[in-house]
């Protein structure tokens, strides 16, 4: 199966500022991957990169086959992007946006291009500039999808839309997004969470770690440790390097797995704590393992 | 081609109202073109067509730079954040689209205007083709391209603006510093072949206009494409890299009459040896003067002076070879041509006593071809060697008119006018006074038609206008060759 994104070793620098660092990324086809990170980790800077929008510094990226520096109209015709900081041509109105891309695509679907817009609830004969955000962002959303994409790729799509546009917004994806592969940027970590396959977490313009959504949410484990009274909880170095965020209070120590296995991890705390403690391992929630990371990746800082 | 007439149609849509701008302008330019040529022979021009035509050289050029402007920044080429780099554009298309609709709605309105105005001043068509089209070859090198080459390396009209005041800026700066350079190369003294120098600048700005536009179509890297346009800038504002004797070289490549250099002389005019004067001014340096006679000019060929560069040679080796501004170092005065040179103090005292030799070149253009043409005053239009489409007008108590029309450029002939028996009969030739000899077909210029009126209050009763033309036929050098001059003997004081 080959990879509609693939990038190795990509480096792009803004006078002395790295905003990616040895970017290495391998998007499964037909996933969902959500590109996580804090704000500054360098999320915008990859889609630009990675839709020819920037140069890389160095490093190589293909997308749909192709290297990212000579993307053309061929592979162009097969991607949808959609950016909350996009400038649309605002003296159009919708429907003329539309009729307007309609000759670029040879793949357009004029019966899903009318479907999108009504499903959005978009108003024809207004002009972009006298739309909101989120109804432009769904005029916008309408055009990238109109004509079937083979990758869709949306940078930070939900920022500042209220709940309704952003379900309204996911709804129309996910029905696309079935025979596609979908690259998505967001913070928006709860959003994300209820419809990627893949996630990749980038930090300083590193990727921390990119997989799988049942994966990820099988290796990380809220652990709290309920020490004997005889018991000290162990310094920090004594903890093992996937343990994040130990922290004590009390007779309870707490700390997050990011490595769990079951039997492995009961070892290592049995090592530690011996058989008298008490232990209980809870799953996490998307954004409390993005939490859990930005604030590791800060201390390491 | 497909998609450029795609994305000219929704830019045509997107740009009405300076597409018609656009339009209107180049309407009220035929307009009053059409109502100036007409008024040739009726002079019924009123205030608000000459009005409308002292304003349109501003209102024209603006409406066009808006229509090309607004046209670029409809797909902004810098930055990141537009919609289109990321559709299935071909940067050809693009690039196309945005060519079609300036030749729709700039340079084909100005083709159209100047067909109309051409016409309406009697001159047939297709003598009038190659003025028309290397009017447009001109808009688009002088005008379109560059305009379109400062939108694409700019994010909006701001931007624009700043970067034209600062581009004019800097150009003064550099030019103002590089005067030194300049006037070394050529000065104020190119006149007639001031064309060459034009047309090396607008060969530069077609050169890297175009690379510029191709570059930012192509690939959207704007820095690489500011960098080439401040070179280029910097390149502009240095003047031409070619001396004015190559100039002069070039120019007489397009001589359309072959005379043999090896004929022409020129030495020390004798019978006006008197005339000789080293002038020591008060700052030591001296002013030479000194008479020089032509010879071996063919018997019907006027010649006149262009420039003289001369070495003058002391019998000790010491040498004065100083040629800067070509053009300054001869005078004329009638048939009498002068030398006229200021040579360092030091070098004069050194060599003042000594027979000097002098060795140089006296640049000439000589003109032929006389022409004489009468013009009745009946009001009838009648082509003139020199002036084009003339009439004559007057009489009873009416002064007498000659009015005549050329087009694209001012001829290059030089032309007197007599007015029957009047004061003016005998007029040496007199026009134009700026000329070119541009071999090409045009000159930018909005409206085509280049009116000439000539008149005089005689009481007689006249009948014709007599008009005598001659025509610039030959670019050529006569060596200069004087041996022996003494030029203390010569010397005048400045008291």
């Amino acid at each position: 199966m080959t990879s509609p994104i693939h990038t190795r070793g990509l480096v792009k620098r803004y006078r002395g500022t790295v905003a990616l660092d040895s970017f290495d990324l391998d998007v499964p086809e037909g996933s969902i991957y959500g590109l996580v990170g804090p704000n500054g980790a360098g999320k915008t800077t990859c889609i630009k990169v990675l839709m020819n929008l920037a140069r890389a510094t160095s490093g190589r990226g293909e997308v749909l086959g192709a290297d990212t520096r000579r993307l053309g109209p061929a592979q162009f015709a097969q991607i949808g992007y959609v950016s909350e900081n996009q400038k649309l041509p605002d003296w159009m109105t919708v429907e003329y946006f539309m009729n307007y891309l309609r000759p670029f695509y040879p793949t357009w679907d004029e019966t899903l291009a009318a479907d999108l817009i009504r499903q959005f609830d978009l108003p024809r004969s207004r002009e972009l500039r006298h739309l909101s955000h989120g109804m432009r962002m769904k005029a916008a959303m309408a055009s990238a999808l109109a004509y079937r994409p083979k990758l869709i790729v949306l940078d930070e799509p939900f920022t500042g839309l209220d709940p309704l546009v952003r379900d309204e917004l996911i709804e129309g994806l996910l029905p696309s997004a079935e025979n596609t592969t979908v690259f998505i940027s967001s913070h928006d970590l709860g959003e994300i969470e209820s419809f990627a396959s893949h996630i990749g977490f980038l930090d300083h313009g590193r990727l921390q770690f990119s997989e799988d959504m049942g994966s990820l949410a099988g290796r990380f484990r809220e652990i709290e440790v309920t020490l004997p009274v005889d018991k000290a909880a162990p310094k920090p170095d004594q903890c093992p390097p996937a343990w994040l965020n130990a922290q004590q209070s009390a007779s309870v120590f707490r700390f997050v797995d990011s490595r769990f296995e079951e039997e492995r991890t009961a070892a290592q705390l049995r090592g530690l704590f011996g058989e008298a403690a008490q232990v209980a391992v809870n799953p996490m929630p998307l954004r409390a393992i993005f939490v859990t990371l930005a604030k590791a990746s800060r201390k390491a800082a | 081609m497909r998609q450029a007439i795609h994305i000219l149609r929704k830019d045509v849509r997107y740009l009405w109202i300076e597409t018609t701008v656009a339009l209107i302008a180049a309407g009220l330019l035929a307009f009053t073109g059409v109502r100036q040529a007409y008024a040739l022979t009726r002079p019924e021009i009123t205030h608000g067509i000459a009005t409308a035509a002292m304003l349109l050289p501003f209102l024209l050029p603006i409406a066009w730079w808006t229509l090309i402007v607004r046209a670029v920044y409809a797909e902004t080429l810098t930055g990141d954040r537009q919609f289109w780099p990321t559709r299935p554009y071909a940067w050809r298309s693009l690039l196309a689209a945005k060519w079609l609709l300036i030749l729709l709605f700039v340079n084909m309105p100005l083709f159209l205007a100047q067909t109309a105005i051409v016409l309406s001043a009697g001159f047939p068509l297709s003598p009038q083709l190659a003025g028309l089209l290397w009017t447009q070859v001109l808009l688009t090198v002088a005008f379109d391209l560059p305009v379109a080459a400062v939108a694409a390396l700019t994010t909006g009209v701001v931007q624009f603006l700043l970067c034209v005041l600062i581009v004019f800026a800097s150009s003064m700066a550099l030019s103002m510093g590089s005067m030194r350079i300049t006037m070394a190369f050529a000065g104020g003294g190119w006149r007639g072949m001031e064309w060459i120098e034009t047309y090396y600048s607008l060969l530069l700005i077609a050169i890297v206009g175009a690379a510029i536009l191709i570059w930012q179509y192509r690939t959207r890297r704007t820095v690489p494409a500011r960098v080439l346009a401040g070179l280029a800038l910097l390149i502009l504002a240095l003047g031409a890299p070619f001396s004015w004797s190559t100039a002069f070289a070039i120019q007489s490549h397009f001589s359309r009459l072959h005379v043999d250099e090896a004929s022409l002389h020129a030495g020390l005019f004798t019978n006006f040896q008197w005339a000789t004067r080293a002038i020591v001014n008060r700052d030591g340096s001296v002013s030479l003067h000194i008479p020089l006679e032509l010879s071996g000019v063919p018997g019907d060929l006027e010649p006149r002076t262009e420039g003289l560069t001369v070495r003058i040679e002391g019998a000790g080796g010491a040498i004065w070879d100083k040629n800067e501004a070509p053009w300054a170092e001869v005078s004329t005065n009638g048939r009498l041509i002068a030398l006229q040179t200021t040579v360092d103090g030091a070098f004069y005292q050194k060599v003042k006593d000594q027979p000097v030799s002098l060795r140089g070149y006296l640049y000439l253009t000589l003109y032929g071809n006389q022409r004489v043409t009468r013009v009745p005053f009946d009001d009838h239009t009648q082509p003139v060697p020199g002036l084009g489409l003339c009439s004559a007008s007057g009489g009873g108590n009416a002064p007498y008119f000659l009015s005549c029309n050329s087009t694209f450029r001012p001829p290059s002939e030089l032309v007197s006018v007599a007015f029957g028996e009047g004061p003016n009969e005998g007029t040496p030739y007199s026009r134009p006074q700026v000329h070119s000899y541009s071999p090409l077909p045009a000159e930018l210029s909005l409206n085509p038609v280049n009116p000439f009126v000539q008149w005089s209050t005689s009481k007689k009763v006249l009948d014709a206008a007599t008009v005598v033309s001659v025509e610039p036929l030959a670019h050529v050098r006569a060596a200069i060759a004087i041996d022996g001059l003494r030029l203390g003997e010569h010397e005048v004081r400045i008291k």
